[in-house]
């Protein structure tokens, strides 16, 4: 798992590499935890390579989620791929996070 | 054994009647000198022959009992050969005396008697010569190499060889042999200088060995100055002193012990040296050997602070151990608590802690001048691993440069040791509690393997089929059934996220809820709703939970579910003959922790028909993957079924069992895996 942090004015792209399981949850949960990202009002995940999610992965996301809400953060996913989205779906998420297919909307719906 | 110890008897008799036999010879020989008319009947060759063969018997008796020695008891050694051997020559003296006062006191000079007390001296002379000369072989081939067993064999040959000389009447002091005997004599003398064993006696060892030797070597000297006395006696028919063997064997034993005792007495101030090298390989040794013999830790330090100060001769010294990070005082010598409390408070002034600190001139600082302390060196050695500060070690010394490189050296290996050991103690308690904690998980996997039901009722109008395996001893999937009327029954799936112990205690929660709540029979939506306000309350942030609940009424034939972010149901539909995933919307349980989660969970109801299927399971069947590392995935499952959803319920679970294990191959199991198979039987005819 490799995570990156682009950030554009007031927006933070991160991009997801390889398989989100138990061990790099632990990661992800550092990098959405560090106080500094609360500066920012979007966060724009890149899913493109993300292969594989775990419910590990998910419980971050999950635990995060109402932080950002109450901040005001937009937090939004693009590019991912069928497979990842499908367990977002079953689990019933993609009705709670904004999933957009590329990264040209996923800026129009994050300057909505 | 008993091969020897005939041979040592036969040795023994042997030795005695030879020296009887020379004695009664001897006697004969003097009567004839004494009556001058009688025949004179020289036997000189008998003489020698029984000579030869008493030397020969008392050499090859003690060799016999010297191989018996063993060990390295060294002052064991020369006591034996003192107690035993040079005792003779004392009491040869005594007898010699003993001779002198009885032909002083009555005045006459019996010849006979010189002659007896002679012999009876040959005879101690050499039981002391053999002893000697065996028991000094066994100390000068202790540490043997090959080159000095047979340099001492050949010498052994040789000294045998002069018997020779005796036998056929040669007289050794004849210009032929003498620059033969003088370079045996040089033999003697390289022999001589292999005493590795005096090395290996302490300091009072040497000091008792030194008065050992010291009364060897009397010993010696009064064997020679009697035969040497007696050897121009014009009274005495026959002289020992030409026998060539006796000369080279005191020659060997009296050389050898003279060595000996010098060696000794020079080797004495060095001695202490040694002990101190060879005590601290012994304390290695110690502290190396303490994980087997099941030592603690505080006997670990116990053995390094002695073992440290005895190594470095230190006069005071304190070791704190590091506890919370707080140091405390455990150990203390020539040291008060006040002494230490002062240095310590210089030493954090100057910030030097827990680190490797040498200072072999105190009075140069003007901090440590200022404590007045008795000390002019010190030493810190931190025992501290790559991770852990175990504690800190100081040594003290009265003198100046009191911590050489050399003594340094030994107590940093010391120290290096005590890490090991440590760290080795510590492993070997969590491997300890690492047992411990696998005997709790098995009773941890038997209490869950209780919370899963193991039969459904059966019943006419279905029937069902299950499989459930966790990936690790606990797991965090669960299946459940109430039956909640006559005609109905509740089932219920469902997945943890995560696995381990905290999955398994989640698990036995939402089987409580279920019970919980389903007693009140209410329609599954609404306990979606319930279940996610009371696992609100007690799952952790990142946790959350699928599940899925079917409430099957027989009576209307049809049931009614509602799920939440479990996996879709998989159904044969035997009217339609179609096989699909049932797509409802619903969130998982945890993700919203409030009242708007019940905008989240959708119910449904369906009509079954009799010969439907039903596959309920968890995510660990669909994304099991291969070792290509490709999944499962629905859609291999929704073709299982449509080959097989005539069989029995049973059956059909075999067969997606099998075709899964094919596709992961075996032992390739990362996620629990939870399988239902349910099957609605057409109703009986008599019902």
């Amino acid at each position: 798992m490799k995570i990156t942090q682009e950030i554009k004015e007031s927006t933070v792209i991160m991009t997801l590499d390889g398989e989100l399981d138990a061990s790099s949850s632990v990661i992800l949960d550092e990098e959405l935890s560090d106080p500094e990202i609360m500066k920012y009002s979007k966060i724009l995940v890149d899913c493109e390579k993300l292969n594989y999610i775990s419910s590990a992965g998910l419980g971050v996301f999950i635990s995060h989620l109402q932080r950002f809400e109450d901040a005001q953060i937009k937090l939004i996913f693009y590019n991912m791929q069928d497979k990842v989205r499908n367990v977002f779906e079953i689990l019933g998420l993609d009705l709670l996070m904004t999933i957009v297919s590329d990264y040209e909307e996923a800026r129009t719906v994050s300057n909505e | 054994m008993l091969y020897r110890t005939n041979a040592k008897s036969l040795l023994v008799t042997t030795a005695i009647i030879s020296w009887v036999l020379l004695l009664l010879n001897i006697l004969i020989s003097v009567e004839a000198i004494d009556q001058p008319n009688a025949v004179k009947v020289s036997i000189p060759f008998v003489n020698n022959f029984l000579i030869v063969i008493f030397i020969i018997s008392v050499f090859l008796y003690q060799r016999l009992s010297s191989e018996n020695l063993k060990g390295i008891d060294f002052i064991g050694y020369l006591w034996h050969l003192f107690s035993k051997a040079g005792v003779a020559a004392y009491v040869s003296v005594a007898l010699y005396l003993g001779y002198k006062l009885i032909t002083n006191y009555t005045n006459i000079e019996s010849p006979s008697l010189l002659h007896f007390v002679y012999q009876i001296n040959f005879g101690l002379l050499v039981i002391f010569l053999a002893k000697a000369f065996y028991i000094w072989r066994q100390l000068l081939l202790y540490h043997k190499n090959k080159f000095l067993q047979i340099a001492w064999d050949w010498f052994e040959l040789l000294v045998f060889g002069t018997l020779l000389l005796t036998l056929l009447n040669f007289n050794y002091t004849s210009y032929i042999f003498l620059p033969l005997l003088a370079l045996l004599s040089f033999y003697v003398l390289f022999l001589c200088t292999n005493m590795k064993w005096v090395a290996y006696l302490t300091f009072n060892n040497k000091s008792r060995s030194l008065v050992l030797l010291g009364a060897i070597l009397l010993s010696c000297y009064i064997f020679v100055n009697f035969f040497q006395q007696m050897a121009d006696s014009p009274s005495l028919v026959i002289d020992y002193t030409d026998v060539g063997f006796l000369l080279l064997a005191m020659l060997f034993v009296g050389l050898y012990t003279l060595a000996a005792f010098l060696v000794s007495l020079f080797s004495l101030p060095t001695s202490s040296v040694f002990e101190q090298k060879s005590e601290d390989l012994l304390n290695f040794q110690r502290l190396s050997q303490s994980i087997q013999q099941g030592q603690s830790e505080a006997q670990v330090y116990d053995m390094l602070f002695e073992s440290t100060i005895k190594a470095s001769d230190a006069s005071a010294a304190w070791f704190e151990l590091i506890r919370n990070s707080e140091p405390q005082v455990t150990h203390l010598l020539s040291i008060n608590a006040e002494q230490i409390t002062r240095i310590r408070h210089l030493l954090l002034a100057y910030n030097i802690q827990n680190i490797d600190y040498i200072n072999n001139n105190l009075d140069r600082n003007p901090g440590f001048r200022d404590l007045t302390l008795p000390w002019k060196s010190l030493i810190i050695l931190p025992i501290k691993s790559k991770k852990h500060l175990s504690g800190n070690l100081y040594l003290l010394k009265d003198i100046e440069q009191g911590f050489d490189r050399e003594t340094v050296n030994v107590l940093r290996t010391f120290t290096s040791q005590t890490i090991l050991t440590i760290e080795n103690l510590r492993l070997v308690s969590e491997s300890l509690l690492n047992e411990r904690y696998k005997e709790e998980l098995k009773i941890a996997t038997q209490v869950q393997e209780s919370l899963i039901p193991k039969t459904f009722p059966t019943d006419s109008w279905f029937e069902i089929s299950t499989h459930a395996v966790a990936a690790k001893e606990v797991g965090g999937d669960f299946y459940d059934f109430l039956q909640l009327s006559e005609s109905r029954i509740a089932i219920i799936i469902g997945d943890v996220s995560g696995k381990g112990i905290s999955a398994a205690f989640h698990m036995a929660q939402m089987k409580g809820i279920f019970h919980g709540l389903m007693q009140q029979d209410m329609p599954p939506s609404e306990f979606m709703k319930q279940a996610n306000s009371a696992l609100s309350r007690c799952l952790e942030k990142t946790s959350f939970i699928t599940s899925a609940l079917y409430i099957i009424d027989y009576r209307m034939k049809g049931f009614m579910f509602a799920r939440a972010g479990h996996c879709h149901t998989l159904y044969y539909n035997s009217m339609m003959e179609d096989v699909f995933y049932f797509q409802t919307d619903g969130l998982g349980l945890g993700i919203i922790r409030d009242k708007s989660y019940n905008n989240h969970v959708r119910e449904m109801y369906y009509d079954y028909n009799p010969n439907d299927v039903m596959v309920i399971y968890t995510d660990g069947i669909v994304e099991a993957r291969s070792l290509e590392n490709e999944e499962y995935g629905e859609d291999r499952l929704k073709y299982m079924l449509t080959q097989t959803y005539h069989l029995e319920a049973e059956d059909i679970k075999c067969a997606i069992i099998n075709d899964l294990e094919e596709f992961t191959g075996p032992g390739n199991l990362y996620d629990d895996q939870t399988l239902l198979v349910i099957k609605f039987k057409p109703t009986q005819p008599n019902e």
